[in-house]
């Protein structure tokens, strides 16, 4: 007579505990998988409505800079903070120096590169930045609830936050650079390059092209006085855009963690891509 | 006024320790009102370093709340009643964490007026929407598991109408304890996955971060429970757990800080001693180079956090002095502290370089919290403090409490009981 009770789990205690896993995982699954219906429905008919407006071609807005060409100038650093109203320490677009292996100086500037594979976008909790159907990343200020999270995944630093009310600040950069031409943000949210959104948005339906026509072009690519920024429709193998990369060797920055930038960069001299 | 006065003149001490505890809160109070009026420019953070002390405190006082899952599944899932000797201050310090944490995040975000905003815009993909929907609803049912104790020991017992209620919400408790072990499971991770899914910063990207998160937040969530639980107990001079049960969570808690250690050794070992990779080895030069990180990490997070605290709680010999136990439950809440100080600040400081060139452009970030945000810490500690010394005093956390006296002549009867079972079960020894 020596039973020991080896049991550790009652077939009840087991059924429970993958009853447990099941719902967690559903729980999980549930939350983590791809958009709810609802949700994929307003998407889907955004998508039917934008295709019935233009059925034939959808436009992917996007950006050379060529680092070969750049001086530093930073004119159009200060034509952004004109047009877009940006304080001097929230600068939309940036210049740096910098260095190639050989140690020759060259310039960068930085708009936001408007990600594809955006990590701003994919962290938002409540979706106050979203991919446009033509390549931008945007901001809804009326949605955003500063919690930063967006500045903390940009691999780009491409992000500002208003942590003051600007409202009586001056510009000291109109009207020397341009006149703002968007309402300046309240504190407490988030902000970035637009690539001049209005400008762009309902370009074409006016007959004007992006990139072409200055007048719906972002500001820093019209100031820049040696024709080191281009603009354009990266779908459309035609555009100045399209063109530069189809015959220029480019890259883009930190492409090894894939987040499919909408600017690409021509190298300076004597770096090495 | 005269029940105050008569109150205050029974129990001076106590009445001098809420008077403290409130100037606490009267300090957050007033700093919280500094900063929604004045906005986020009064703190220290800046664009290269968007989070600091309030995002610590926030994701602290959530982890050191995962007592209460972890002792609700205890009682409800696993059907060990017995625990319910110490669920219930679990589930009070619980509730603490998350609605301290919730006035954390509520001050730190740059529009409070928009807080509830990701309960109605959701975006699925992010993990701070999930923890946000998950802390909501974990919060609910955290207070669905108070408000029966609260309704059980004061005068609200009376209206019949919340009597049923606490009748009701105590016997859908165990679906409470899965809920709530689901969400729990859930948002202790994510809230490690907020920095492990950031692939632009190589000391955070890292699928070791959610299961170090919710595994550090078991074990100094349990330690903690049961620290405060002896502290209170001395101040009140009773016996507040019965000595088993004391015994055994203590011993979980010991394991739940050598699994914790397990995986962070593991997670440190693949990249800094089995493997370098350049940009991680780079990041931790900076580190050391500026901060203290180096430091923190092996004494405050490894040393005094886990290990220590592990040894106290497994070791039988310190289990049972209840001043080393008190001692392994606050090492054991300052590890977890420090590791979330460290982990949010580590990313941040080190700068990304995303420039082209290979000249170093970018500066390492500094940081040091200004008064306000002290302040405002002050004030959740108080009100954590004052609001756990009420429910300590007021409430009927711990059903099985009893004098020192009691506690001891049951242990002698019982120990009694069971010798003379002994002898009437045994054969008589053999001569």
């Amino acid at each position: 007579m020596n039973e020991i009770d080896t049991t550790l789990l009652t077939r009840r205690d087991l059924l429970k505990i993958l009853a447990g896993a099941g719902i967690s995982a559903a729980v999980a699954v549930a939350l983590a998988d791809p958009l709810s219906p609802a949700v994929e429905q307003i998407f889907s008919g955004l998508e039917a409505q934008r295709q019935a407006e233009n059925p034939e071609h959808q436009p992917h807005w996007g950006m050379v800079i060529d680092l070969s060409k750049c001086i530093g100038c930073e004119y159009c650093v200060y034509a952004c903070q004109a047009t877009n109203d940006v304080a001097d320490d929230m600068r939309w677009n940036i210049h740096l120096v910098d260095e190639t292996p050989t140690g020759d100086t060259f310039h960068v500037t930085r708009p936001c590169l408007h990600c594809q594979n955006a990590p701003c976008v994919s962290v938002c909790p409540v979706g106050a930045t979203y991919n446009r159907e033509d390549g931008l990343v945007v901001m809804d200020y009326d949605r955003c609830i500063g919690c930063r999270y967006c500045e903390t995944a940009c691999p780009y630093g491409a992000r500002s936050f208003n942590w003051r009310d600007r409202a009586d600040e001056p510009n000291p950069h109109v009207p020397q650079w341009g006149t703002p031409e968007v309402e300046r943000r309240p504190r407490g949210v988030m902000e970035k390059c637009t690539f001049c959104i209005h400008r762009i948005t309902g370009a074409l339906e006016q007959g004007l092209t992006p990139g072409v026509d200055p007048e719906v072009t972002p500001a820093c690519v019209n100031i820049c006085p040696v024709d080191a920024r281009h603009f354009g429709d990266l779908n459309d193998p035609d555009s100045p855009v399209s063109r530069i990369i189809a015959t220029t060797p480019t890259f883009r920055l930190r492409e090894e963690i894939g987040t499919d930038a909408s600017v690409y960069y021509i190298p300076p001299e004597g770096l090495a891509i | 006024m005269t029940a105050v006065t008569r109150f205050v003149r029974r129990s001076p001490i106590f009445s001098a320790w809420i008077a403290l505890l409130a100037i606490m809160f009267g300090i957050g109070i007033v700093s919280i009102i500094y900063v929604l009026i004045h906005g986020l420019q009064v703190t220290n953070l800046s664009d290269q370093l968007p989070w600091g002390l309030w995002i610590t405190v926030d994701l602290s006082s959530i982890a050191l709340g995962a007592g209460a899952f972890t002792l609700s599944a205890f009682v409800y899932i696993f059907n060990m009643k017995r625990y319910e000797a110490i669920a219930r201050a679990a589930v009070v310090v619980g509730l603490l964490g998350y609605s301290s944490a919730m006035i954390a995040l509520f001050v730190d975000i740059g529009r409070p007026d928009r807080f509830y905003f990701p309960v109605i815009f959701w975006q699925v993909h992010s993990v701070l929407w999930e923890i946000t929907m998950c802390v909501v609803f974990y919060s609910s049912v955290l207070l669905m598991e108070v408000f029966p104790i609260i309704v059980e020991s004061t005068p609200l017992r009376n209206i019949r109408f919340l009597r049923g209620l606490a009748h009701f919400l105590h016997r859908i408790m165990p679906i409470a304890a899965w809920i709530g072990m689901g969400l729990s499971l859930l948002h202790q991770s994510s809230l490690g996955a907020t920095y492990g899914v950031l692939i632009a910063r190589p000391v955070w990207f890292s699928p070791s971060a959610p299961v170090l998160f919710i595994l550090s937040a078991v074990a100094g969530g349990i330690a903690l429970t049961l620290t405060v639980t002896l502290i209170t107990a001395d101040l009140k001079r009773k016996c507040l757990l019965p000595p088993d049960i004391l015994n055994n969570v203590a011993r979980f808690a010991g394991f739940a800080a050598l699994a914790y250690l397990y995986l962070k050794l593991w997670s440190w070992a693949v990249t800094n001693y089995y493997s370098h990779p350049p940009a991680i080895r780079h990041d931790l030069e900076l580190l050391g180079e500026h901060t203290p990180y180096g430091f923190t990490f092996w004494w405050f997070e490894i040393l005094l956090g886990a290990l220590i605290p592990a040894i106290i709680y497994l070791w039988p010999r310190t289990r049972r002095n209840r001043y080393a136990l008190m001692l392994a439950g606050l090492l054991s809440a300052l590890g977890v502290v420090v590791f979330r100080w460290n982990m949010t600040l580590s990313g941040f400081v080190v700068p990304m370089d995303w420039s082209p060139g290979v000249a170093n452009v970018f500066t390492p970030a500094t940081y040091w919290p200004s008064l306000v945000e002290w302040g405002v810490v002050v004030g959740i500690v108080g009100y954590w403090l004052l609001a756990w010394s009420l429910a300590a005093r007021f409430l009927k956390l711990y059903p099985y409490e009893r004098t020192i006296e009691e506690a001891r002549r049951e242990m002698l009867e019982r120990a009694a009981a069971e010798r003379s079972a002994l002898d009437e079960s045994a054969p008589a020894p053999a001569r």
